[in-house]
């Protein structure tokens, strides 16, 4: 029983999860996960872009300008050094001594000295004009110059430019280091005496470089005005050309550019021949005529989105997860009324099926019983022998609404006639039936040799019995029960005796239609009174006149376009029509045409119907 | 007194009892499987709407009755004798009794229900 219910249960859901659910859930879903990723997408291309901007409008620029302003930083203080040299009036006076007096010479040779020491430069020197002496730190003489030696090129080239400051930069192979002199002329800007600065390194600033690398494929160089490269994290690229690692267009745009016009310096992207991005950031150095170049690789730059790309998929997925959840909660409060509804109703179905079944068996039941008191009435009923014997030729039409009813007829042959009744009693089905039998016992009473030629005795004697049988001992009760009856005795001399008590009698002749109108009262009922005299009517008759009676059933069926009793006068059309035909085959008419009168409608009474050659 | 009104079916009449306007109607076929069962609570209003009836006042009573079965019959004898009693009694009561040209059968009934009622019995064709 349990598990009956539970496979049930499954059965149920089955039903509620059908085909249109499904769809509507994949429709749902389907439309969620579209939306949660079309908006993770849209995030993360927000994200990305407005990274992109920042890091072109202003991080890229920031590194930029931090390295141009720490190597400007530099190259102007060892410029203002140079300067505080070349102007020093104890350098000025022994140079113009040709380095003779050995008094003032140990200022200027302390001078560079300290400065190298304590200002953290590589190199720091005097050179003079009129002994080509070339003074170092630690105020040493390392070097005569001659105008012969290339190497010296740098000492009269400069001597001749007359320019008060002059930069040389120079890459030593060997060392793999730029160092950098700052030559400033001592003296007076037309006849200088010589040449004093300082030199430095720039190793340190590689060492920047390398802090500020940003990944492992971005290049930071510092190249001059031709495109040369002094200085790079990469120790590789220094003294080589940017042409090797830039397009020829992108150079053109570095070089050609006129840099330091815009000191804010440039920035621009361009496609490789693989097709990815790079951005370069070029910005100049106000102090050295240089430039910085900063080259870097997009997707290194925005690496950090694939980290937002990563976070808005794990974001969107959870979302995605927990508006499914919510969704399948909602949709399940939603289903479940819908569920109890259907639940509630497939019980009830069943608990109708179960009292239909029921009801089935009791009506069944009762249909039987019915079907048997049915047996018993027709067998109270006069047998078709019998009646063949009584009339020349007859038809009976006996349907009870309810399988049996209150309509009876009855007959008894006696030496010279014999008697016909048709009774209808109050009431159809099962209590009609009982009258019947009560009435058949009555008439087999009370009908004898003497009286059956006096049909009206006969009914005023059933008026008699049957309020005492019926009323004396339930007065009060209401219940006013009784009969119509017709009596018809017929004797051999083509005549009969009739008698009714609201049953009339029709007789057809050759020419027309007789009706006999029965006494208006019935039988056993309270308004009949015990010795009301019913009236008898003495009828002759031709041996091919058909006589009919019938109770209220015919007459009083409703149908028609307006729904109204059938009536006398139908009936009477109905006779006359039928004339010509056998009593058989009128049989079928009376009861066709009332069927289609009827056109469907339910039969409202018991119906009899006789038709009879006496 | 209160209004009874009870709704037609397809085999009992609808009857409409109206107090205020002192007119009642019973209107519809009569052929109930227990006529008396439904007629009882009509007699028992009809018992307590005669005892109170004061003055000279006019009841008028429609039938609009196509079809009567036996037993139910029985119980408009019985209900028209009320009304005959009451008159008898003095109360100004008229019966209106409506029938179809076509429907002769409710024509006859009514005319033998008048037979025995010396009260106001007009029977009149509810077509015109």
């Amino acid at each position: 029983m349990f598990s009956n219910k539970n496979t049930k249960k499954a059965k149920i859901k089955e039903n509620i999860i059908d085909d249109s659910t499904i769809k509507v859930i994949f429709f749902a879903s389907t439309v969620i996960v579209i939306a949660v990723c079309l908006m993770g997408l849209i995030s993360y291309r927000i994200a990305k872009y407005s990274i992109i901007e920042k890091l072109k409008s202003r991080d890229l620029k920031y590194i930029a300008q931090s390295i141009t302003s720490k190597i400007d930083g530099r190259i102007s203080r060892a410029k203002e050094t140079s300067f505080i040299l070349a102007k020093d009036p104890v350098i000025i006076e022994w140079l113009e001594g040709k380095e003779v007096n050995e008094t003032i010479g140990i200022y200027p040779k302390e001078k560079i000295t300290d400065i190298a020491k304590k200002y953290d430069y590589d190199n720091s020197f005097i050179v003079s004009k009129l002994t080509k002496h070339y003074w170092a730190e630690g105020g040493k003489l390392i070097d005569t110059l001659s105008e012969q030696d290339p190497d010296d090129a740098w000492f009269f080239s400069a001597m001749k430019s007359k320019l008060p400051i002059d930069i040389t930069i120079d890459y030593n192979k060997e060392r793999k280091d730029t160092f950098v002199f700052i030559n400033a002329l001592v003296g007076e800007g037309d006849n200088p005496l010589g040449i004093t600065g300082v030199g430095l390194s720039l190793k340190d600033i590689s060492k920047e470089f390398e802090s500020y690398k940003f990944g492992d494929y971005s290049n930071m160089w510092l190249i001059d005005k031709n495109g040369q490269i002094y200085l790079s994290e990469d120790t590789e690229h220094s003294g080589k050309s940017i042409n090797e690692f830039l397009p020829t267009s992108v150079v053109n745009k570095i070089v050609n550019n006129n840099i330091s016009t815009n000191l804010d310096g440039e920035i621009f992207d361009y496609n490789n021949s693989y097709g990815e991005t790079f951005d370069v950031v070029c910005m100049p150095i106000k102090s050295a005529n240089w430039e910085l170049v900063f080259q870097m690789p997009r997707s290194e730059s925005i690496s950090m989105v694939n980290g937002i790309k990563l976070n808005t998929a794990v974001a969107s997925f959870v979302i995605i997860i927990l508006i499914v959840f919510i969704f399948y909660i909602i949709s399940k409060r939603i289903s479940n009324p819908y569920k109890r509804a259907v639940l509630l109703s497939q019980e009830l179905e069943k608990k109708v099926e179960e009292r239909t079944k029921e009801l089935k068996e009791k009506n069944d039941k009762i249909l039987d019983s019915i079907e048997y008191a049915k047996i018993i009435q027709e067998s109270t009923l006069p047998t078709r022998d019998e009646l063949n014997s009584l009339f020349k030729e007859y038809f009976v039409l006996w349907k009870p609404k309810d399988i049996v009813g209150g309509d009876f007829y009855f007959v008894k042959r006696f030496k010279e006639g014999y008697i016909l009744v048709l009774g209808d009693c109050t009431g159809h089905g099962v209590p009609g039936a009982l009258m019947t039998m009560s009435i058949n016992s009555i008439l087999n009473h009370i009908i004898n040799e003497e009286n059956a030629s006096n049909p009206a005795l006969i009914l005023r004697k059933m008026n008699k019995n049957l309020k005492e049988t019926l009323h004396n001992k339930n007065n009060g009760n209401g219940i006013d029960d009784g009969l119509d009856a017709a009596i018809i005795y017929v004797s051999k001399n083509n005549k009969l005796i009739y008698a009714g008590a609201k049953i009339p009698l029709y007789k057809k002749d050759e020419n027309d239609i007789t009706f006999f109108k029965a006494d208006t009262k019935g039988i056993g009922y309270k308004n009949t009174n015990d010795d009301f005299k019913f009236t008898n009517i003495e009828i002759t008759f031709k041996d091919e006149d058909i006589f009919y009676i019938t109770t209220d059933g015919y007459i009083d069926q409703n149908g028609g376009e307006k729904d109204l009793p059938y009536g006398k006068n139908r009936l009477r059309q109905l006779i006359l029509r039928n004339e010509e035909n056998s009593l058989e085959i009128q049989k079928s008419i009376f009861e066709n045409n009332l069927n289609n009168y009827m056109n469907g409608e339910t039969q409202r009474d018991d119906i009899t119907l006789i038709g009879f050659k006496p | 007194m209160e209004r009874l009104y009870i709704e037609g079916t397809k085999s009992t009449p609808e009857i409409d009892f109206d107090p205020s306007k002192n007119n009642l109607k019973i209107s519809g076929q009569s052929y109930p499987e227990n006529a008396f069962k439904f007629y009882e609570p009509i007699f028992q209003w009809v018992d307590d709407y005669i005892k109170d009836i004061q003055g000279e006042l006019l009841i008028e009573i429609e039938f609009k009755m196509p079809y009567i079965n036996s037993s139910s019959s029985k119980c408009i004898i019985m209900l028209l004798d009320k009304f005959q009693d009451a008159f008898d009694e003095g109360k100004d009561i008229i019966i209106n009794w409506y029938y179809d040209e076509e429907n002769e059968s409710t024509i006859e009934c009514a005319e033998e229900f008048k037979e025995d009622l010396s009260l106001p019995f007009n029977l009149l064709d509810s077509g015109r």
